[in-house]
């Protein structure tokens, strides 16, 4: 089971449509109270970084995320998610973020158009366990700010310089784009990160990720 | 960079999709959803909705649909159409979409985009402009659906739009609107200096026109009828825009 942190950042409708779609069971948590502790996370997130630190601060997500990320526990962020789990950003520098991923999420450009807003040719910077390797495809991001390149990267895009698009550590995994809206690639990457993080589709066979 | 995008326009009055010429003469051509999964599977990059229902009874159907694509759709989609409140970004953001166009209001009052980038987000804020050429100003920026003139001249207006935080800028050319004679290529080049993207609308009639926008420096291009009619099926133009050298995001749709 899924439990979608539902805290006033993040287009949950899109996500919930592309789980179903998938076949993943999943549920809505407003605050940690109402959730089991053993579903995987998924900490979704867009505009600005300090506004969806602050609403998980009020909720009680935020202190739930650092004991989760001790306990080693699954996680999934997307896009301001997976922003919030490095280490700081540009966009609040006072806020420190949840470091598991080293680095800082930075500002884009100059040079290039901010937001970086469309479709960017997404590719494996370093195997991982949960995908594929020839997984190499479109993915659709929006976003002014990004995480830098590190040992955690995972799959890599560029605008005007290279950065992060997907990053793991552990059992936590972020993406910079929005899986849940780039089309059939998308799916398949969200489909393969859900798989490696222990969920189990409902109505199809579990197919093996080739290693 | 990112890929050119090519991006079909759905009108939809009272939580149906319509066509008719100025407004008039409405035909039903089906639900926002089914059309959408539709451009979803022939490759769209993303559509945009504009809600042209006049009073509160059609927007009442508004949250309905829009959630109901935001679900079903696996790319982004716009929706505009009476947005004239803060409320009104966040409310269509809320119910699943990825970005709120906003037309009329922003001329009436300006702060609207600002107090709209600064809640939502500029990424999530497209500034919807329509324009005319004038002898007195190069281009004059309409309201109101193209009926009203204001005293704006359009370059300045874009550059403003910027300024306030919209974070994209959809232009459409009242000129060419309907001719099939290809887009406002002038009128490109000149938003094409902006620092956030342009959509590129108004003209459409063949692949080159396409190809000509983008070369003028759009960002991504719009049309309605060429695509609902699969006069120009979309997967076919984006392999010959890609053919040319254009950018783009070509792989098999998706099936689920």
């Amino acid at each position: 089971m899924i439990t979608l942190l539902d805290y006033g950042a993040g287009n949950l409708t899109s996500l919930e449509g592309a789980l179903e779609a998938l076949g993943y069971a999943y549920e809505r948590a407003e605050s940690p109270a109402n959730d089991a502790a053993e579903n995987l996370w998924l900490l979704p997130g867009d505009g600005h970084y300090r506004a969806a630190q602050s609403s998980l601060l009020a909720s009680g997500w935020w202190t739930a995320l650092q004991s989760r990320i001790h306990q080693e526990r699954p996680l999934l962020g997307i896009c301001v998610g997976l922003q919030l789990l490095a280490e700081g950003s540009e966009e609040a520098p006072e806020a420190p973020g949840l470091g598991v991923f080293p680095g800082l999420v930075r500002r884009l450009g100059p040079g290039v158009k901010v937001p970086h807003m469309g479709w960017s040719m997404t590719s494996l910077a370093n195997s991982h366990p949960a995908y594929r390797k020839d997984s190499t495809g479109w993915l659709y991001f929006v976003h002014g700010y990004a995480l830098e390149v590190s040992d955690c990267t995972v799959f890599s895009a560029e605008h005007g310089r290279s950065f992060t698009a997907v990053a793991a550590k552990g059992r936590v995994l972020g993406f910079q784009p929005h899986p849940e809206k780039s089309g059939a690639f998308g799916r398949d990457l969200l489909d393969q990160s859900l798989l490696w993080l222990g969920e189990i589709p409902q109505d199809r066979q579990v197919q093996k990720v080739p290693q | 960079m990112p890929a050119k995008r090519v991006i079909p326009c759905l009108d939809v009055k009272d939580g149906r999709v319509v066509k008719g010429i100025q407004f008039q003469n409405l035909r039903d051509l089906g639900s926002p959803v089914e059309l959408a999964r539709r451009y979803d599977f022939e490759g769209a990059d993303e559509v945009v909705f504009l809600d042209i229902s006049a009073g509160e009874e059609g927007r009442s159907t508004q949250a309905a649909w829009v959630r109901e694509v935001s679900r079903e759709l696996t790319i982004p989609f716009s929706v505009g159409g009476g947005v004239t409140r803060p409320e009104d970004f966040t409310r269509l953001l809320r119910n699943g979409a990825d970005k709120v166009a906003v037309n009329t209001a922003a001329v009436r009052n300006p702060e609207l985009v600002q107090e709209a980038a600064d809640l939502v987000g500029s990424q999530c804020v497209v500034a919807a402009v329509d324009v005319k050429r004038d002898p007195e100003c190069g281009w004059r920026v309409f309201i109101k659906g193209g009926k009203e003139a204001t005293n704006l001249s359009a370059l300045p207006w874009l550059r403003r739009l910027q300024e306030l935080g919209a974070g994209e800028i959809l232009l459409t050319s009242m000129d060419r609107d309907g001719t099939l004679e290809g887009f406002d290529l002038e009128l490109l080049r000149e938003a094409a200096k902006l620092d956030i993207p342009v959509i590129a609308s108004g003209g459409a009639g063949t692949e080159s026109h396409f190809l000509e926008a983008l070369e003028a420096g759009a960002d991504a291009v719009l049309a309605a009828t060429l695509f609902h009619e699969a006069t120009l099926p979309i997967a076919q133009l984006k392999r010959f825009l890609s053919e040319r050298g254009q950018l783009m995001r070509l792989e098999e749709p998706c099936k689920r």
